[in-house]
């Protein structure tokens, strides 16, 4: 039986499906995982007490703190032994966010991962080339082995130039890129500056993941490299990349509701919306075996569209909406948040975490944090060589714990009010 | 066809479901997997309507079986095969067979009755050749195809059957494939069957029990693949995994 039977599954059908998932999630993770049994404890809550997926919302929340607190495998549901691959990505503090993948897991990922790439039209005619930055590299490998599995040509990820990618597009006759918002806004830019016609590449389709876009953004991409653009919704730490995805409707995202249950939920109350309010993604994993999330806090803003889709798909759509409801940046679809860059800045420099700002900037089409710093007696050196050694081993040091391009900037301190 | 949800069974005051939700989909083989004393029996029970005091939802087509006796979960199609046999050791094969088709006799309905014993003998034609020996002194496994025998007898769509522990691995073997040949003739069928590996090789689909608990579901190639379900149920040929020991 294929997993995709489920996108004709009549709503009983599919309640049942969701609620015994959900149901054997939180008996695995109630049993097997210390941090989720003492939750439902504090809450007063068993697994056995949540007998329709409305219960849900008598659970805790799990939020991105959780992953750096339990560093790093105290969320594990399955002994290590059974895990074949731990990814790493940005942390909220001093620790990185560290995930694990069974088997079972790799092999569910690159089903949910087909499934949306077969709602692009993605076949095994296709040359699918994957560009995402160091940060994203654990969803490269996902799409990469995903694709493989549909009998994709892949050329797998790696960091190149503009130029280089342009020739690899061309010269490979690559037909569908798999790529962030910044890549696909520099190639089109790149391709409208040197005059590229419609029939100079094979490219087709372009996957975006990492960010959403707004109009206007895939209007002009679509016009200037000649494509159709399809938006994935992935969470970059955990769990991977192709949660939710665009059907050709082009209208919101369809969510594998046979492997995730979305909510909506109000940021500042953590009241749960009525369908079709914008308010912040939580999800619930329904299949994950080694590392399941129960109401993870997205920090992602979306609404649920209510309407069904003329696609015909029984999955929910959401909207996804610009902004974040955290202390969280997305450069390049990385998630960075302000408080690991702070507690890293403490560590490299002498200086005062309330005096940090960083905000993601756009250098020729390239996506990357720049830091902002008031500088300091501490900081300041006669030698011009010794700060500039400073600030870029503290670059260097950012670029390898984030997996994105940093620039620090020192500004003149400004005086405090009323001295 | 069958839908179970958060079902919890009693006996007394000890809980030995704890909320289990379960769906078996009509022309399926789903196998219930799990230690001794996790709750699939009793499951078994509930359905069939031998333990009344269950709370929560069983739908069998549409249908709620709240309330439902024995006698009336086997005349809505549900037949079960339970643990230990439990044949008439006394009377002989063709009686027992023929209390199977109790609710078929009474409603004067005798070609089905014909029909049904033609099926049984075809699947086990050493039955008709014990049809007057006492049922007792047939041996474990022929008394297991009696007891399945029997229980088709009543032309159910839907079979609950529970393998008697200790069948030789020859005989499992067979039963199974009975199983495939009575879904090929249109019937649904839930299993329980202590040897997992072989349950997990002619179902579509199997959940895991632990301590009345549901803790896994997924397709049987999914579940054959796991090591959790591996090193837990599949038995001890699974040698690489002898260093859980250790």
């Amino acid at each position: 039986m294929t997993t995709d039977d489920f996108l004709n599954y009549p709503p009983e059908e599919k309640n049942q499906l969701q609620l015994e998932r959900l149901q054997s999630t939180l008996n695995r993770a109630y049993r097997q995982v210390n941090f989720h049994r003492q939750r439902m404890n504090a809450a007063g809550i068993e697994p056995g007490q949540v007998e329709a997926l409305a219960d849900l919302t008598k659970l805790p929340f799990m939020e991105r703190a959780d992953f750096n607190e339990h560093y790093p495998y105290e969320l594990f549901a399955v002994p290590l032994r059974d895990i074949v691959r731990i990814h790493t990505a940005p942390g909220t503090s001093r620790n990185p966010t560290v995930s694990g993948y069974t088997a079972q897991d790799l092999g569910m990922w690159r089903r949910i991962t087909a499934r949306a790439m077969s709602a692009a039209s993605v076949s095994d005619h296709d040359i699918l080339q994957i560009a995402f930055n160091q940060g994203l590299a654990n969803w490269g490998r996902d799409y990469k082995d995903s694709a493989e599995d549909m009998g994709v040509s892949v050329i797998p990820n790696t960091l190149l130039s503009i130029d280089k990618h342009f020739m690899v597009l061309r010269d490979y006759k690559t037909t569908v890129l798999v790529t962030t918002p910044a890549l696909a806004r520099q190639l089109a830019d790149y391709m409208h500056k040197m005059q590229v016609g419609p029939a100079a590449l094979n490219l087709h389709t372009i996957i975006i993941a990492g960010e959403t876009i707004p109009d206007d953004f895939r209007k002009a991409i679509e016009a200037r490299a000649f494509v159709s653009c399809w938006l994935h919704y992935g969470l970059s730490e955990v769990p991977g990349p192709a949660i939710a995805f665009e059907c050709d409707t082009h209208n919101g995202l369809h969510i594998s509701e046979d492997h995730f249950l979305a909510e909506i939920i109000d940021p500042e109350t953590q009241a749960l919306l009525p369908a079709g309010n914008a308010g912040e993604l939580v999800l619930t994993t329904l299949t994950t075996r080694a590392f399941p999330l129960i109401r993870f806090r997205t920090g992602d803003r979306a609404r649920v569209i209510t309407e069904p889709c003329a696609c015909g798909r029984s999955l929910a759509r959401i909207e996804w909406l610009a902004g974040r409801t955290d202390d969280v940046m997305k450069v390049d679809g990385v998630t960075i948040h302000g408080r690991q860059v702070r507690t890293i800045l403490e560590d490299m420099l002498p200086v005062a975490s309330g005096q940090v700002t960083s905000r993601v900037r756009d250098d020729n089409g390239r996506k990357l944090l720049e830091i902002v710093l008031p500088m300091n007696d501490e900081i300041f050196s006669d030698e011009i060589k010794e700060l500039e050694k400073l600030l870029r081993k503290a670059e260097n040091r950012l670029r390898e714990d984030l997996g994105v391009a940093v620039a620090i900037r020192l500004i003149e301190p400004t005086r405090p009010g009323g001295d | 066809m069958l839908r179970i949800r958060n079902l919890k069974c009693f006996y007394g005051q000890i809980m030995a479901v704890k909320g289990i939700s379960l769906s078996v989909k009509e022309g399926e083989i789903i196998t219930l997997i799990g230690a001794n004393g996790a709750g699939k029996s009793t499951l078994m029970e509930a359905v069939s309507g031998i333990l009344p005091d269950w709370t929560g939802e069983i739908f069998f087509k549409e249908k709620s079986l709240k309330g439902m006796d024995p006698p009336a979960v086997v005349k809505s199609g549900i037949s079960l095969v339970p643990e230990g046999r439990m044949i008439f050791p006394s009377l002989n094969v063709y009686e027992n067979l023929a209390l199977g088709a109790y609710i078929l006799l009474r409603k004067k309905a005798k070609d089905d009755v014909a029909e049904a014993l033609e099926t049984v003998t075809e699947l086990f034609p050493i039955l008709k050749e014990r049809f007057r020996q006492p049922a007792g002194t047939l041996s474990g496994g022929e008394q297991q195809m009696l007891a399945i025998g029997r229980a088709l007898m009543a032309k159910p769509r839907l079979l609950l059957l529970e393998p008697s522990m200790g069948l030789a691995p020859m005989l499992v073997e067979k039963i199974l494939g009975v199983l495939e040949t009575l879904r090929g003739k249109g019937l649904t069928i839930l299993l329980v069957e202590q040897n997992a590996r072989a349950a997990l090789t002619v179902a579509d689909r199997g959940y895991v029990f632990e301590t009345g608990s549901v803790v896994l579901e997924g397709s049987a190639d999914e579940l054959l693949a796991d090591t959790n379900v591996k090193r837990a149920y599949l038995g001890k040929d699974y040698e690489e995994f002898d260093d859980d020991n250790r």
